[in-house]
Formats: structure tokens, C-alpha cells, sequence
């Protein structure tokens, strides 16, 4: 598998209802549950940035299933988010770039390792590198977060909540799905 | 993402975080092979699956449980099949690499 998910036009289809679709669920349930706990538990802290940012985990999870195809599965439902938040404002074109960002970044930093020689992406026979993944969602968190800082003038401390919700955000989505799995395998037996 | 491959890659991924973890649940008949394996492994590397059934710890265990629960232990990679030897001969991997 040297391109993940290298498929046709009716797979790519499939792919991005459901990349986009988890992407919204993520970000669903990242608003509708979990920042009225975390603002109930740091009513103070002055950032709106979530600490559990799930979505970004669909984000890197989505890139290294997919790989470059990720960018495409991805844009609506970040697109949609972006317009939610936004309105028309989300044509302004550092909106259009933050857009690019949020989708383009982890697909792009998977690739770049490919290039030098660190292949993370799923290979059949092969033990997949969960830590390997965590890293690159902490480096595309990093990029993404800094540059969408760049764009929006935002400060050092929403940097660092974005970098924090996304790390943990990751994390707990593959806790998460692995505790959904195992559930629907008792489901079954 | 939908296709039994992409499921089976992520599911593939989330085992390897389970195992690092700690969180790998093994049924008992899992664990008392796994334990039986280890226990002959210190003899001999290549544990053979005759020996391995006829350990105590699995002296109530039938064939087929037997059979499933050592399908499932190589799925979640605890045991391996020797690569050098013909079939029926297993090695104990360390189930937190």
C-alpha cells in the first residue's frame, strides 16, 4: 500500500462522508458535552479553545487512513464548521487559509516523513506505530495551532490550549474507539 | 475509511495502544495458554502446540476452545508461529512490545 486508500471516485465519496461526518460528530460532541464540563471546571480560564479537541483526532486519524486523500474526505466538514462559526466571514481569505491549514497540515507532515524515510502509514503485516501517530498529531498541532495564531493574531495562551486540546483530544478519540470496538465485538459474541 | 481494510488498519493501530497500555483483556483460557507458552518457552523457545495442550494449567480445556483461544492469542500477537519451523510451533512475544 504505497498510496492509503487509492481508490476510485466512489470510494473517495464514501470517504469523505465518512471523514467529514466524524469530523462533525467530533465537533459536536466536543461542544454540546465537553466545554460546558470544562468551562463548569476552569470557569477562569480565559482561552475558548477546547481541552479534549477531538476532531483533531479524526483530522490525524483520517490522514493516516487516507493519506493525501484526507484532504479532500476532510474539506466539507471543516469547511461546515468553519461556516457555523463564522457565517460569510469564512470566505475572508485568512479564514480560506486557516481552512487550508486545519485540513492540509496532517496529510502534508505524514507525506513529508514518507519522504524521509519514516513510514507511518498503515502497510499490511505490519505492526502499526501507535506512539508514531501520536507524535505526528502533536507536530501537526504545533504547525497548525502556530500558524492559525499567525493567522487570527491570537496569543500564546491559546496556542498553547490549542496544542493541549489536540494532543489530549487525540488520545482520548483512540481510547475512545478502542473501548467502541470492544464493546461491539461483546456485542457480537 | 469505511472498508474492512481501513477498519481493520485503525482497529490494528488501537490494538498496539491497547497492548502499551495495559488495557489488553485475554479471556482466561487466553491467559492460561499464554501463561502455559511462557512457562515452556523458557525450555525451548518453539513451543509446540502438543506440548502446550497437554500443559496442566489447560488439562480442562477442549480442543476446539483450545484452538480458538490460540487463533486469537497469535491475532493479538502475544504468540507468533515460527517462522523456521513447520506449522504448530509457536513463539512468545512480550505483549507490551
Amino acid at each position: 500500500m504505497t498510496v492509503p486508500g487509492h481508490r476510485g471516485g466512489r470510494g473517495l465519496i464514501v470517504e469523505t462522508l465518512a471523514a467529514s461526518g466524524a469530523y462533525l460528530a467530533a465537533v459536536t460532541i466536543v461542544f454540546t458535552f465537553l466545554m460546558p464540563v470544562q468551562n463548569l471546571f476552569f470557569p477562569e480560564y480565559p482561552s475558548r479553545a477546547s481541552l479534549l479537541f477531538l476532531p483533531h483526532g479524526v483530522r490525524i486519524l483520517t490522514a493516516w487512513l487516507l493519506g493525501p486523500r484526507a484532504i479532500v474526505a476532510l474539506l466539507p466538514g471543516v469547511a461546515l464548521l468553519f461556516l457555523y462559526v463564522a457565517g460569510w466571514n469564512t470566505f475572508a481569505p485568512t479564514r480560506l487559509a486557516g481552512i487550508a491549514v486545519v485540513v492540509c497540515a496532517a496529510p502534508l507532515i505524514f507525506e513529508a516523513l514518507k519522504r524521509l524515510g519514516a513510514d507511518i502509514y498503515p502497510h499490511p503485516g505490519r505492526t502499526p506505530c501507535w506512539i508514531c501517530v501520536m507524535g505526528v498529531g502533536a507536530v501537526t498541532s504545533l504547525v497548525s495551532a502556530g500558524l492559525l495564531n499567525l493567522l487570527f493574531g491570537n496569543g500564546f495562551e491559546d496556542w498553547l490550549a490549542l496544542f493541549i486540546g489536540d494532543v489530549f483530544g487525540l488520545f482520548f478519540l483512540m481510547l475512545g474507539l478502542l473501548f467502541v470496538f470492544r464493546w461491539l465485538d461483546r456485542r457480537r459474541t | 475509511m469505511t472498508d474492512l481494510p481501513k477498519l481493520a488498519e485503525l482497529r490494528k493501530l488501537l490494538q498496539s495502544m491497547e497492548r502499551a497500555l495495559g488495557l489488553e483483556q485475554l479471556s482466561p483460557v487466553e491467559r492460561d495458554i499464554y501463561y502455559a507458552a511462557s512457562e515452556l518457552s523458557r525450555q525451548d523457545a518453539q513451543v509446540r502446540t502438543l506440548v502446550l495442550i497437554e500443559h496442566e494449567l489447560l488439562s480442562g480445556v477442549s480442543r476446539p476452545t483450545f484452538f480458538r483461544a490460540l487463533k486469537s492469542l497469535v491475532n493479538k500477537g502475544y504468540l507468533a508461529q515460527s517462522a523456521s519451523a513447520n506449522r504448530g510451533r509457536y513463539v512468545v512475544n512480550d505483549p507490551a512490545s
